[in-house]
Parts: structure tokens; C-alpha cells; sequence
């Protein structure tokens, strides 16, 4: 803690003062009474519609799931030598969507990003329900999913133990690690806005409910010490955490020979693209909710121009990264990896090689223009065109480098099956049903972290300023 | 209830006037000052004379804790209990226990900063206590900064404390009763939570067990069990026969089996030895001629093998002049076909071990007609 006076004797000069957090005059009983109160309230036409909506993607998910059980993964376009198709691609995609949420609540959150506080908790949200999503996949790409618990290494009769040496089990450990991390990094953020729910509402099946949750929380001095360690603990944990997890993905490919997968750049490569794609998503969801829920004082405007500066950022990192792929394969020499980048650029699948570049690489460029960050038509292009260019990334990666490698009398033509892109749409209508569901019964903006941070919040003398 | 107080509790509006107040309550030694406030302020901390939060190391020592359970755990799985070697590796190669070990670690870090936090350190949940049955309590959520001062021991005066509040600018002051007594931990409480513990893992295992049991026998479950295959000691409905395996096509020959000789002897007699008359080819022809010829045409090639004496069989004598004057081709062609009462060795000897047995048939043959000349070559 510096106290150090000087620091704040010299004026900031006017162009580089943070702009306001927040539009308009704020303060925390306004802020209290905008966002809390949609829980309180019943739910307008258009919701129940777009849940409709979102409902029969689920189910539609649910009977292709149910008919994949009852009659096996045959249902599925996969066959040799493409062993991993949807169900993989399908797995790295809502991986990857759910890293923007971490970014956004732990990286951000180190960085003193202010900003962060306001869209935190929506980004964490979809987090949790895009991993998930993900995690649906491993889990009915094994065949027998009720046998699913054979991944994780437990004495048994058959007195075998899981291989400690395949990244498909550091996989198990880091899915698993970064569900449990997120969803106590959310929960442990939730607890003071639950209490603040707990303290206004007047229906008693509210009140009950929320108290629990609330775990008696009273916003004692003494317990907010302990609670900003932790919270500042966890940021820490979770931001390694977040770095690792996709790279333990990449593992899965780049730790095998097969030409396409084996290079050392795929881990940041992953990670980049993972935060790339979320980000896309959170705006996404962010325009959405800013419209239909008023929350156009809180999520401003600077909010979804900074978050498109990140997605242009990751823009480049991707652009940089394909250029390496290319790269490696031209200066290895070996015909094999020579094949494999060919393939991406002019074989069978070549058109899905230029969606991907197309959409991550030429489209988002548009972001350095102000007038495409600050207008919604032009975002939402960018985002939903990164969306589909992130997934089609995860195609090229797993079904072009399979379905023609080393033996050529092996290769076949892939073709995914409506049961693949049954789930494919279920695992999207799970994501926004629950995306739903959340925005009516939490508050979908911290605010607890938002009043720590608007003007007047915090004593004008003493102390050190974040 | 008791007419003993827990506390008093004053609120204010704005975090400076809280910040100015708690000085001067200090001073006043009346009791614990505590606050309560909607978000973090800064500088509370120091202002009340917090001590600082132990969570950081705790966090540390359970992070090492969980790296080396984590490396514990897989090297006595991947080394000691059940190696495999992977990728040529040795079974104790630590590098790829590198990524668990970094998982584990945030696992066990993160459970000791939410849960240590939660339930050690702030000691929640609990919802008991006075604070949060205060009028105030619906302020201090949502946009107002209270700060009580709490009873240390029976002596605690709440007149003064709410005198003290007052003059320190605090509003809405309120004296909080102390609860009656702890609502846990009475033998009807203990019994109904060890009940319900009980019963919850009762319930917990039924389902888990019929879940492992019974769901994978289930109608639509089972399918991808119920295989078309052919079941030990039972007839195959799939073929004619009855038969599961089938014998390969009249002909079938297996990779490095093709017969080369497949015309007549004679016409065989042109094809050429290709393996050199190495030691190595020699001593090939030496392990297939003792496995597969000798049993009938003897170890010296004279057509006296073991075989000849138990069951009247007449092999070949290899060492009469016929065979000395065949050229090589035709003694692989009966290898290769069979003869008389010889079976085709086709399917047993690959191309090389035929001719290797070929170059040592002749070594036979010369060994048994050796000439003077035949001493000279082997002396240098």
C-alpha cells in the first residue's frame, strides 16, 4: 500500500485521463435498482420467444444425442482415416469461447483494466456455460458415456491406471481444473451482489433462496480484507490457468507426428485463437444485452470499442500464426508438411481453408476503422464472421491434416452427417438457453465491482488508489 | 430475548464520513469497531488496524502441497505400480508429469483461496448473526457505510457506544440485541444433521451403484454391446458351413510365401540360386533342413531319417547321383511343390529359406563325396 502524495501532485495531462466508467450520473442505489431489479420482474414477450427458440436448438441437440446412444457413433460422419471430427472441433470451439470470460475477469483484473468490472460477470457466466458445452463432446465422443469415468485415474478391479504420459488426460485434468476454477471464481464474485438481492427483495421464496446462496454474507471490513485476497489470488491462479488449458488442448494435436499438428507454435497459437473467438462472442451477447436489458449507461460504448481493439490485436496474432504454418512447412523441406499446407490453401477443402482466413484474418481487419469499432452493424459482422472462422479454423486443423497423412491409400473424404450438426446446434442452443436464463435470474453485471469503482466510491484522502 | 446488547451500529452516507469516524471511535476504547460496507474501501484495512490477511500463505503452501501430491500420485502410478514405457521413455521420466502437476497445483491453490477464505477465515457460512437481522442491513448491500461498535465483554455500555456513534456523525443508530444462544450445535440439531448426512449418502450410493449397474444393461444402452460376432462353441449362422473362420481360396498364398516354380520340375531346371553362399545363408538352411527335411531324409541327406525306420516311409536319398546331377532349380521346385510322398512346402518356407535349404543340401552332398581338392580350398 503507497501513500506516496507526490505521485498525485503532478496533473494528468487532459488526453491521457481515463474516460468515464460509465454514462450519465450513477450511483450505487441507481446502480442497484437497474440491475438487480430484473430478476424481480417478469420477463418481456421477446424473452420467452428467443427462449423458444433456444429450447427447440436444445432439443434438437438432445434427440441427435439420444439417437448417437442408441445406435452408436456411426450415427457420425467420422470414419477412418478422420477419426475426430465434430466432436472434437465442436470440443476446442467452446473451450476456446469460454477463455474470453477468464481473460476478461482474472488477466484484466491483474492489469488494473477498470473497465473489466462492468462486463465481468456476464463474460464469466459464459464462461462456465461454454465449458459446459465443450465438455459434452469428450464425453459422447468416448462411445459409452456412462463409462466416462474411466478417464480419470481410480483404483479398480481391473488394476489399470490412465497413462500419465497422453495429453488426452493432462486434457481430463485441465477441463476439469479450469470448470472448477471458474465456477468459484464466479460464485465467490456473486456472493456480495447476492446478498445486496437478498437484502431488497420482498418475495419470501426469493429472500429464502438468495440467503442461502448468500452464505449470511454482511459485508464486515474484516471479511471484504480476506475476500479481495482471494479474489486477487484466484486472478493470479486463473490466469495461469487460462494460458495453460488451451495449450494443454494444442498438446493434443502438436504432441502427435501427424503433418499439420507436430509444430511447437500450436499452444500460443491456441490460446490466441481462443481468446479471439470469445471475445466475438462476448460481443455478441454484450450488444444483445445492452439493447434489450437498458444497460447502455453501464456497457458503454468504450466498452465494445476496447473489446474490438482485442479482437484486432488477436487478429494479428492469428495472421502472424498462419503465416508460421506456412512458414514451417516451406522451410522443413518435408513433403509430407509441403502436402498438408497445400491441402489448406488448394485441396478437397481448400474453400474451408479460405473461410478461415477470410473470416479471422481479412474481415476483422475492418476494426482499425473507429466507425466500424463504434457501429453495431459492422461489429457484429466482424464477430459472428470470427465465430464461424474460428470454427472452421478447428475443421481445417482436425479434418484436412486427417484425412490425408502419411499413407495415401488411407485417405478418404470426410463428410460430417445431420446427427453431427444436430449436436453442433444443440450444444448452441444449451449455450444461450442458459445465456438466458442467467440474464433474468442474476445480476448480470457486478455490481459490487462496479460501485467499488464509480466517482465518489472511494475516500478522497489516505489510502492508495488502484 | 436477552436484554444483553451485541452491538451498536451507526450508519453513514458518503465513505469519507465513515473514513473520519473510525478514528475517533478507536480512541473512545468503548469496543471492537467493526464496519460494514456495500464494497472493498480502500484504506480500511490500516484505518480499523486489520491484520493482514494470512490467505496469501496459506494459498502458497497448499499450491506446493498440491504439485508435489500431483507428482507423488504419478510416479507411483507411471513408475513404480504400473510402468509402461511410453514413446521409449523411462518409466520414471518426470517431464510429462509437468502439465497435472501445474493443474493440480491451481486446483488445490484455488480451493484454499475460495473455500479458506469462505469457511476458515470469514467463518461463513453463518447466518445468525445480529448484523444481519439489523434494519441497516438492507443499506449496507446497497449504498450506505455502517459502523458498530462491538461488545468485547459484559460490560459493554450501549449508551455510550450510541452516544459515541453520535457525535461521530452516524445516522439511524441501532442497538443490536445479542442472540440468545448459539442455535447450533444442541443434540436434536447434531442427531437431524447426521440424519440427513446419512441419508444423503445413502442415497448417493443407491443411485451411483445402479447407475455403474444397471443404466449400461438399459434398452437403448446395451445396443452397442449386442455385437454380430460368433460366440465360442457355437455354429456361425453367417456361413453354410457353420464354420466362423473360413480356409482362404484354393491357391491363397500368403506375403514372402509366392511360389516361383509353379510349372513342371523340368521346367524348373533353369532358375539360379540367388543368395550367395554365405555363412549366414548356410547356417539359415542348416535350422530350416534340421526343422523341416531332416525328420525324413536324414541329417546326413541319405534318406535315413528317424522317420523311415518307425513308419516304412522310402524319402529320397539326396546323396545318390540322380540327385547330385540335379541342377538347383529342380531340387526347389520339389521343396517349393512337394514330390511323391512329400507335401508342398509353399506355405511354411519363405522365398530365402528355400534357397538357403537348397545351397545347404549341396553342402551335404559335397560333405559326403569330398575330394582332396575339397581340403585344399577350406586350408588357408
Amino acid at each position: 500500500m503507497r501513500t506516496d502524495a507526490s505521485v498525485h501532485a503532478v496533473p494528468i495531462p487532459e488526453g491521457l485521463l481515463e474516460p468515464a466508467l460509465t454514462v450519465g450520473r450513477v450511483t450505487p442505489g441507481s446502480l442497484d435498482d437497474q440491475v438487480l431489479a430484473f430478476p424481480e420482474t417478469k420477463p418481456p414477450k421477446q424473452w420467452y420467444l428467443a427462449l423458444a427458440v433456444t429450447l427447440t436448438a436444445l432439443g434438437i441437440g438432445v434427440a441427435c444425442i439420444g439417437y448417437t446412444f442408441t445406435t452408436g457413433i456411426g450415427a457420425w460422419g467420422n470414419s477412418s482415416p478422420v477419426f475426430w471430427a465434430f466432436d472434437i472441433i465442436n470440443f476446442v470451439f467452446w473451450v476456446g469461447i469460454g477463455h474470453a470470460g477468464t481473460l476478461i475477469s482474472a488477466i484484466l483484473f491483474l492489469f488494473r483494466k477498470r473497465w473489466r468490472n462492468a462486463i465481468a460477470r456476464f463474460a464469466e457466466a459464459m464462461t462456465i456455460f461454454a465449458v459446459m458445452c465443450a465438455v459434452i463432446f469428450p464425453l459422447i465422443h468416448v462411445g459409452r458415456p456412462w463409462l466416462a469415468y474411466w478417464l480419470f485415474p481410480y483404483p479398480n478391479e481391473r488394476a489399470l491406471w490412465t497413462n500419465f504420459r497422453s495429453p488426452l488426460l493432462w486434457d481430463v485434468f485441465a477441463v476439469n481444473t479450469y470448470f472448477s476454477v471458474s465456477l468459484m471464481f464466479w460464485y465467490l464474485g456473486l456472493i456480495p451482489d447476492i446478498a445486496s438481492m437478498r437484502d431488497r427483495t420482498t418475495s419470501k421464496l426469493r429472500k429464502t433462496i438468495y440467503t442461502v446462496l448468500a452464505l449470511g454474507w454482511r459485508g464486515a471490513a474484516s471479511h471484504w480484507q480476506h475476500y479481495e485476497k482471494a479474489y486477487l489470488l484466484l486472478a493470479g491462479l486463473a490466469t495461469g490457468l487460462v494460458l495453460s488449458v488451451h495449450s494443454v488442448v494444442s498438446f493434443d494435436f502438436a504432441t502427435s507426428v501427424v503433418p499439420g499438428w507436430h509444430m511447437t507454435i500450436f499452444p500460443p497459437y491456441f490460446v490466441a485463437g481462443a481468446i479471439f473467438a470469445g471475445f466475438s462472442m462476448v460481443v455478441i451477447v454484450l450488444v444483445v444485452v445492452r439493447e434489450t436489458m437498458q444497460l447502455k449507461n453501464l456497457i458503454t460504448m468504450r466498452h465494445l470499442d476496447v473489446m474490438n481493439k482485442v479482437i484486432l490485436a488477436m487478429s494479428c496474432i492469428m495472421a502472424y500464426s498462419y503465416m508460421m504454418e506456412g512458414f514451417t512447412a516451406w522451410y522443413s523441406m518435408n513433403e509430407y508438411l509441403h502436402h498438408g499446407f497445400m491441402n489448406i490453401i488448394t485441396g478437397t477443402y481448400g474453400w474451408a481453408g479460405w473461410v478461415t482466413i477470410s473470416c479471422n484474418i481479412f474481415i476483422p481487419q475492418l476494426l482499425w476503422f473507429k466507425k466500424c469499432r463504434s457501429s453495431y452493424f459492422w461489429m457484429i459482422l466482424v464477430a459472428i464472421g470470427v465465430t464461424i472462422g474460428m470454427w472452421f479454423e478447428r475443421f481445417v486443423i482436425i479434418v484436412i491434416s486427417l484425412h490425408q497423412d502419411y499413407l495415401p491409400s488411407a485417405w478418404r473424404i470426410y463428410k460430417p452427417t445431420m446427427i453431427d450438426f444436430g449436436i453442433l446446434l444443440g450444444t448452441f442452443g444449451l449455450f444461450f438457453t442458459l445465456v438466458l436464463i442467467f440474464a433474468r435470474v442474476l445480476p448480470v453485471i457486478a455490481t459490487t465491482e462496479v460501485k467499488a469503482i464509480l466517482p465518489d466510491a472511494q475516500p478522497s484522502h489516505g489510502g492508495s488508489h488502484e | 430475548m436477552s436484554k444483553k446488547s451485541y452491538a451498536v451500529l451507526g450508519l453513514f452516507d458518503t465513505p469519507d464520513a465513515l473514513m473520519h469516524a473510525i478514528p475517533k471511535l478507536r480512541a473512545a476504547k468503548l469496543g471492537t469497531v467493526e464496519a460494514y460496507t456495500p464494497y472493498p474501501i480502500h484504506g480500511i484495512d490500516d484505518a480499523l488496524g486489520l491484520r493482514r490477511s494470512p490467505l496469501g500463505g496459506m494459498v502458497l503452501v497448499m499450491g506446493v502441497l498440491g504439485a508435489l501430491t500431483a507428482f507423488g500420485f504419478q510416479y507411483w502410478i507411471s513408475a513404480i505400480d504400473y510402468p509402461i514405457i511410453t514413446g521409449g521413455k523411462s518409466a520414471a521420466s518426470w517431464e510429462a508429469f509437468v502439465p497435472i502437476m501445474f493443474e493440480v497445483t491451481v486446483l488445490f491453490a484455488t480451493f484454499t483461496a475460495g473455500l479458506g477464505m469462505l469457511l476458515l477465515l470469514n467463518r461463513l457460512p453463518f447466518f445468525g448473526h445480529p448484523v444481519l437481522s439489523s434494519k441497516a442491513m438492507k443499506g449496507i448491500t446497497r449504498d450506505r457505510y455502517a459502523l458498530a461498535l462491538e461488545a468485547e465483554s459484559e460490560a459493554f455500555d450501549s449508551a455510550a457506544a450510541a452516544q459515541a456513534l453520535e457525535a461521530a456523525g452516524a445516522a439511524d443508530i441501532e442497538v443490536l440485541p445479542a442472540p440468545d444462544r448459539s442455535p447450533f450445535l444442541t443434540s436434536d440439531y447434531i442427531l437431524r444433521t447426521l440424519g440427513s448426512i446419512f441419508v444423503a449418502c445413502l442415497v448417493a450410493g443407491l443411485g451411483i451403484y445402479s447407475l455403474i449397474k444397471w443404466f449400461p444393461l438399459l434398452a437403448p444402452m446395451k445396443y452397442m454391446q449386442d455385437q454380430p460376432r460368433l460366440n465360442a462353441q457355437k455354429a456361425s449362422t453367417f456361413f453354410k458351413d457353420g464354420h466362423g473362420m473360413q480356409p482362404p481360396v484354393p491357391g491363397t498364398v500368403a506375403r514372402g510365401y509366392l511360389p516361383t516354380a509353379t510349372g513342371t520340375q523340368e521346367g524348373s531346371a533353369t532358375l539360379v540360386n540367388p543368395l550367395p553362399r554365405t555363412k549366414d545363408v548356410f547356417a539359415q538352411g542348416r535350422k530350416v533342413y534340421i526343422n523341416r527335411c531332416e525328420v525324413c531324409h536324414g541329417a546326413l541327406a541319405n534318406g535315413a531319417g528317424s522317420l523311415t525306420a518307425a513308419y516304412g516311409a522310402k524319402p529320397a536319398n539326396l546323396q545318390a547321383q540322380q540327385f547330385r546331377d540335379y541342377p538347383d532349380g529342380k531340387i526347389y521346385w520339389a521343396i517349393v511343390n512337394g514330390k511323391n510322398a512329400m507335401p508342398a512346402h509353399a506355405a511354411y518356407l519363405t522365398e530365402p529359406q528355400r534357397w538357403a535349404v537348397v545351397h545347404y543340401v549341396r553342402a551335404l552332398q559335397r560333405a559326403q563325396n569330398a575330394t582332396d581338392e575339397d581340403l585344399k580350398v577350406v586350408a588357408p
